[in-house]
């Protein structure tokens, strides 16, 4: 089977592009290398393996040769022409980026003849490019703006003596995410070559030749990917800009701050850009471990919601039950007085999508205080067995970049290309470039490759784990050396989750003791929101569902606005205290509001879904009265007699690290035990499951809006009329 | 040569200001607080400030005693001329009652030391 675009399997197989070795932890990974061979860049001894290219070559001494069309993660297209670099007995200048190393080449990057090369491609490329530097989003980070300075020529000879202008082309509408100004494209081809390689949407591609060439989607119809948004940073013109962004801001007016995503559970790494305290827009950061260069549009374009919908006051509702704003001292008063006058075993606190790991110790530690031990996440995991008490049940094990080296993936009640986009792309990565093989049981949906569908029934998993399916997946998770499970978290919170739960630690643990390689870990759990783990970690019980039930007469929501808990589902005397950053669902029902800051703008530490510490740094401040989450909290408690023993932020961690040192081991992740005995806790737990399998998320439209903040994203909104629109399109 | 320039920089004698020892700057800051003592009952008469006799002693005391570990002479000097300038303005009413009131810094609010009312205030 031909995995991969035609032009992929012919072209050069790029070693680089796969993740490092050093992100990739697992044993007898290094092959034997064939030996290396010799050549020479600007007269500097390399010693590459064969099969390298002169451009990747160069790199090796820090030589970086000009290019367009080569990206590291891509295929090599050679189109561009713009690497030309001179070889010593070669009659012609070659192209780098597409030459294989050969022994003892001697290869000139400064040459006459190379610098020749480099301006006739320059003048070649700039005839047929706009002269709108001044009016084109990408002024300012734009590869041909800087080449041209480096390496063209320092005089036109463009004279339009006839006055036919420019070759201009027609833009295209690609949706509500990108901006298309196609006469300044210069066919690099790397949004061709990203759409169908990494996001596997095969809709781009050039139509014409010559100057009638042109890049898009021939007839019109939107970048259906939740990936689209990368394209903009791969063009290395202002041909595909951000819509959203277009003529907000130039690179260099804006402050970058390093920051953390957490609309994902991956916890992709990102860049905060702003300016006059305002996020303009999200940029990713490269991070091998988890999201490589790439960035799914949600975490790039959610960013306007953080504009939209927020609490900026403290709210308390008055007489006739409207809330009305309130200083910071009689909102923390009002809520201070419900909470010390509620029984203890009556009061109820709940953390919910978005809560950073500092607001969820100190909500934890003053709710303990007032001498109740109530406190869940809205995101449900089976306390039965093990529970939550071995980390290595609700955690992803094998880790995102370990998944690319796997050679069987097997999806249970999953559809992570919405849950995870950036894992999914992992899984196509090592589909394209592995011959990994998946399965999925659960719902057909669309992944973006091929897998085999087992079905969506329950009971097939049970099968698997107790050895007695006659389905051929059981021989290929058998016979395979780097098996990985994923099983969706979705799937726990149903009545046969826990069964679930156990069979799927039964198989992935049956599969592991049979592994050749014992490092390798093969049980994963998905979550779905970024706060789960962390939570988890803290100690909060998962699921509110018992909780509720007992009437709890005050309830706390720390940003729980997933609308598991809901008014009907309470006494009808309830106090609600609602503290987060928008006006969602949550504030809609609390009778106290008290506004917290999001992601970008406190320091806050996060855990992704491998277990991976993370932190986010302020980039803007909060709006209006808002405050840091963990302050609010710190500040109630001493009102409610129940003071908190840390007043700063470095108190906070400490009390985090005295709960778990691997909440404070930022950007590291801990490996993971005690499976066997979660398995051997889970055996009793291994009931009949007859119930079929289903996940939220099937369609692209329904992964747009999934939290507060996306939920209050006009752009996101957008996106999702956008698809919609498309889908009732004859394309 | 090297072992004179060393002697010059090290005990170079000053010139004095006024006062050639230590016990004559004493008498003559003394001298200053005695003036402004006497003084107090027409600050209290002739501005029209809410602090009483016993509060404007005890804010000249203060400012005395703030430079308490001045040691150097030619400061003493230096701070006694101005506090007899500044007895000056007074008594000429070239200080108004605001410019008396400065002393007391009532319009400054310290800044919250507390957990709670940093964050009431917004400020950390």
């Amino acid at each position: 089977m031909l995995r991969q675009p035609l032009t992929r399997a012919l072209a050069l197989s790029s070693p680089s592009r796969v993740a490092p070795l050093a992100a990739r932890r697992f044993a007898d990974q290094v092959q034997a290398q064939p030996d290396k061979v010799e050549v020479f860049i600007d007269d500097k001894p390399v010693y590459v393996p064969p099969g390298t290219t002169v451009l990747q070559a160069a790199a090796e001494v820090g030589v970086e040769i000009p290019r367009f069309c080569y990206h590291e993660r891509l295929a090599v297209a050679g189109n561009c022409r713009m690497c030309l670099v001179e070889v010593e007995k070669s009659p012609k200048p070659v192209a780098a980026c597409a030459m294989p190393v050969m022994k003892g080449m001697r290869v000139k990057t400064n040459s006459d003849l190379t610098r020749k090369a480099r301006e006739g491609v320059m003048e070649f490329l700039l005839v047929n490019h706009p002269l709108d530097c001044p009016i084109c989003d990408q002024g300012g980070e734009c590869d041909l703006q800087d080449q041209s300075m480096a390496f063209g020529s320092d005089r036109s000879r463009f004279t339009d003596i006839h006055f036919s202008g420019k070759r201009a082309v027609e833009d295209k509408d690609v949706g509500p995410l990108i901006k298309t100004i196609m006469t300044r494209c210069i066919h690099c081809t790397r949004c061709i070559r990203f759409a169908s390689e990494v996001a596997g949407i095969d809709d781009l591609g050039t139509t014409g030749r010559g100057t009638d060439m042109q890049v898009g989607t021939y007839v019109e119809k939107m970048f259906l990917s939740e990936l689209s948004g990368n394209v903009i940073d791969l063009c290395p013109v202002g041909a595909l800009t951000s819509k959203p962004y277009s003529f907000a801001a130039r690179p260099w007016e804006t402050r970058r701050i390093d920051s953390v995503d957490v609309l994902d559970p991956l916890g992709s790494n990102i860049v905060v850009a702003t300016r006059t305290n305002e996020v303009l827009r999200i940029l990713p950061r490269t991070n091998e471990e988890i999201n490589e260069e790439w960035l799914s549009d949600k975490s790039r374009f959610a960013c306007d919601g953080l504009k939209r919908q927020r609490l900026v006051t403290p709210m308390v509702k008055d007489s006739r039950g409207n809330l009305t704003p309130v200083e910071w001292e009689d909102a923390i008063v009002a809520a201070a007085r419900a909470l010390r006058d509620c029984p203890s075993d009556k009061l109820l606190a709940v953390a919910g999508d978005l809560a950073d790991a500092e607001s969820l110790v100190a909500l934890k530690d003053f709710v303990n205080r007032l001498g109740s031990e109530n406190t869940c996440t809205e995101q449900f995991f089976p306390a039965e067995g093990s529970g939550t008490d071995l980390r290595s049940s609700y955690l992803l094990n094998t880790k995102i970049a370990n998944v690319e080296g796997a050679d069987f993936v097997l999806l249970i009640g999953t559809n992570v290309r919405f849950e995870a986009p950036l894992l999914n792309a992992r899984i196509r990565k090592a589909f394209i470039h592995k011959e990994t093989d998946v399965a999925l049981i659960g719902p057909k949906v669309d992944l973006t490759y091929d897998y085999t569908h087992v079905g969506d029934s329950a009971s097939l998993v049970k099968d698997l784990a107790t050895g007695t399916s006659s389905n051929e997946i059981l021989k290929r998770l058998e016979s395979a050396k780097r098996p990985v499970v994923i099983l969706g978290a979705d799937q726990l919170k149903t009545e046969e989750g826990a069964a679930l739960l156990a069979y799927t630690q039964e198989l992935a643990l049956r599969l592991q003791d049979n592994l050749q390689d014992k490092e390798w870990k093969v049980l994963n759990v998905l979550q779905r929101t970024a706060s789960q783990v962390a939570a988890l970690d803290i100690g909060y019980r998962p699921g509110v569902g018992a909780a509720l039930a007992a009437g709890p007469r005050v309830v706390y929501l720390l940003g729980a606005d997933s609308g598991i808990v809901t008014r009907e589902a309470l006494p009808k005397d309830a106090v609600v205290i609602y503290q987060g950053h928008h006006g969602d669902a949550g504030a809609s029902i609390a009778d106290i509001v008290l506004p917290g800051a999001a992601y970008t703008e406190k320091r806050a530490t996060y855990v992704n879904a491998e277990g991976r510490a993370q932190q986010t740094l302020v980039a803007v401040t909060p709006p209006g009265l808002a405050r840091e989450d963990w302050k609010i909290i710190r500040a109630l408690s001493e009102v409610a007699g129940a003071g908190l023993p840390y007043d700063t932020l470095d108190e906070v961690r400490e009390r985090l690290n005295q709960v778990s040192p691997a909440l404070v081991a930022y950007g590291d992740v801990q490996p993971n035990n005690y499976f066997a005995q979660a398995r051997a806790l889970a055996k009793s737990l291994q009931k009949p499951v007859s119930g079929k399998l289903d996940v939220q998320l099937k369609q692209l439209e329904d992964y747009f809006m999934t939290d507060a903040i996306s939920r209050a994203s006009p752009t996101m909104a957008k996106c999702v009329q956008a698809v919609l629109k498309q889908k009732t399109a004859p394309y | 040569m090297a072992g004179r320039e060393t002697m010059k920089t090290t005990c170079r004698v000053v010139k004095p200001l006024m006062s050639t020892d230590f016990c004559e700057a004493r008498r003559r800051a003394i001298g200053l607080y005695r003036a402004f003592y006497r003084y107090i009952p027409y600050i209290h008469k002739y501005f029209d400030i809410p602090k009483s006799e016993s509060q404007i002693r005890s804010k000249i005391r203060e400012q005395f005693y703030k430079n308490a570990c001045v040691t150097d002479i030619r400061i003493i000097d230096i701070l006694v001329m101005k506090g007899y300038m500044e007895l000056q303005e007074i008594k000429y009413s070239w200080q108004q009652k605001g410019h008396v009131m400065a002393n007391w810094k009532p319009t400054i609010e310290p800044r919250p030391t507390d957990f709670i009312s940093k964050f009431l205030n917004g400020k950390d």
